[in-house]
């Protein structure tokens, strides 16, 4: 840990309220700003945590009681970390390395992906009518990182599902309709059924799929491709702790910045 | 364990500066063990406690302050939210409503506040908590008044 004991932040009039010491890395509470030690707040919101069976996502003020959701420090006049009240449980589901990259995917442009992976050829040469063994574990994660939620099952099967029962009719029907029109097809009716999950993500989550499924790959090739066209590192494994958690808060901040930043367009 | 030793002391060298200005309440420290507090505070005016010291222990958890102390009168009195026989005190800053931003300065005023304005709706002493339920005011202070007198008063030489 890095306990920068800023000097300008000493104020012996006003201590920390948890340790009556001097305040140690500022941090303040977003909706009172009550100022603490980062240690002292921290420790006391754990604290509070473990006092509960079902997670909280507000930390009551120790001052005056108003409820906040997240811890806001390091503020170096440019910038500021943040950390959210509900992430400190240990019973919450945190994204892996693997996740991250995910999440990561769609924030970035998907052209460079698109080319990798020949799209039309797929739906020209019938490659759906071989049924893919990865996609059930493909979506599974998708989910996972696009809900923040561990338990995704309905979502797995209500989409595998439709998928597969679409590829079959297709088995059925042979060459009936177009390349185009299939593609259309399917992409219209798996966005249909995403869209209640995912709103304004479905569109790209259409397009992942179909990717996904144009590749051919099993899930570790395709992320070594999808992860050299984003110019990023395979997920190392042997990054762990602290550090992987650091990375998930900015991941996870840049995804409400972003939307925060939809809006205001 | 650390920080709780050190907060304690913090809270030590605040007590002897305050001394002066709170005259109400007197803490002090065992004199080997940091963690071992007793209270003399005075009862508030204008209530049947008024004129006696009561004397409070304070037993400090090693998690202080994420925990709360644990509180109780050593002297007897006759409290809706006090237990009359062990002195234990029904307060919710001591248990669920605790924030480590309380201190054992302001646990002892907050017990102040209790005194004078005590909750019948959650009596650890039943007899005192149903005089009030009542509103047989007369005899519940009247009670608390003659314990005062009893037990948190010098006796008459």
């Amino acid at each position: 840990m890095n306990q920068s004991e800023s000097s300008s932040s000493a104020d012996p009039i006003n201590p920390c309220p948890i340790c009556l010491g001097l305040v140690k890395q500022e941090a303040y509470l977003d909706r009172c700003f009550h100022r603490f030690c980062y240690n002292c707040i921290s420790q006391w919101a754990t604290f509070v945590a473990t006092q509960h069976s079902h997670s909280q996502s507000t930390l009551k003020c120790p001052i005056c009681k108003s409820d906040n959701s997240s811890i806001i420090y390091g503020c170096d006049g440019d910038s500021f970390q943040r950390h959210y009240i509900n992430h400190d449980l240990g019973n919450r589901f945190s994204l892996s390395e693997a996740h991250k990259y995910r999440l990561r995917c769609y924030y970035s442009e998907s052209g460079a992906i698109c080319k990798k992976f020949d799209v039309l050829q797929y739906w020209k040469r019938q490659r759906y009518l071989q049924p893919n063994k990865w996609l059930q574990s493909w979506l599974r994660r998708e989910f996972q990182v696009l809900t923040q939620e561990e338990d995704v099952d309905i979502i797995v099967h209500h989409i595998h599902g439709l998928v597969e029962s679409f590829m079959r009719r297709k088995e059925k029907e042979r060459s009936k309709s177009t390349p185009e029109q299939n593609q259309q097809e399917f992409k219209t009716a798996v966005s249909d059924a995403a869209r209640p999950f995912f709103t304004e993500r479905t569109e790209r989550f259409v397009n992942e799929i179909e990717l996904f499924l144009a590749s051919g790959l099993n899930i570790e090739a395709y992320d070594k491709v999808y992860l050299e066209c984003l110019g990023l590192n395979a997920p190392d494994a042997t990054s762990k702790g602290a550090e992987v958690h650091e990375q998930t808060q900015q991941v996870l901040y840049f995804h409400l910045f972003d939307e925060d930043s939809d809006n205001g367009d | 364990m650390q920080a709780s030793r050190a907060r304690l002391f913090k809270e030590y060298k605040e007590v002897q500066r305050e001394k002066v200005v709170d005259s109400d309440i007197q803490l002090v420290c065992d004199d080997s063990n940091i963690f071992k507090w007793t209270a003399l505070i005075k009862g508030p005016t204008e209530t049947p406690y008024e004129g006696g010291v009561f004397q409070l222990a304070f037993a400090v958890p090693e998690q202080y302050p994420l925990q709360p102390p644990q509180v109780r009168f050593l002297t007897k009195i006759f409290h809706p939210n006090v237990h009359f026989k062990t002195g234990e005190i029904c307060l919710d800053i001591l248990k669920n409503a605790w924030s480590p931003a309380w201190t054992l300065q302001s646990v002892c005023r907050a017990i102040i506040a209790l005194m004078a304005h005590p909750e019948p709706d959650s009596p650890l002493n039943c007899d005192s908590g149903n005089l009030l339920r009542s509103g047989d005011i007369r005899g519940y202070e009247s009670m608390a008044r003659m314990y005062t007198r009893l037990a948190a008063m010098p006796k008459k030489g």
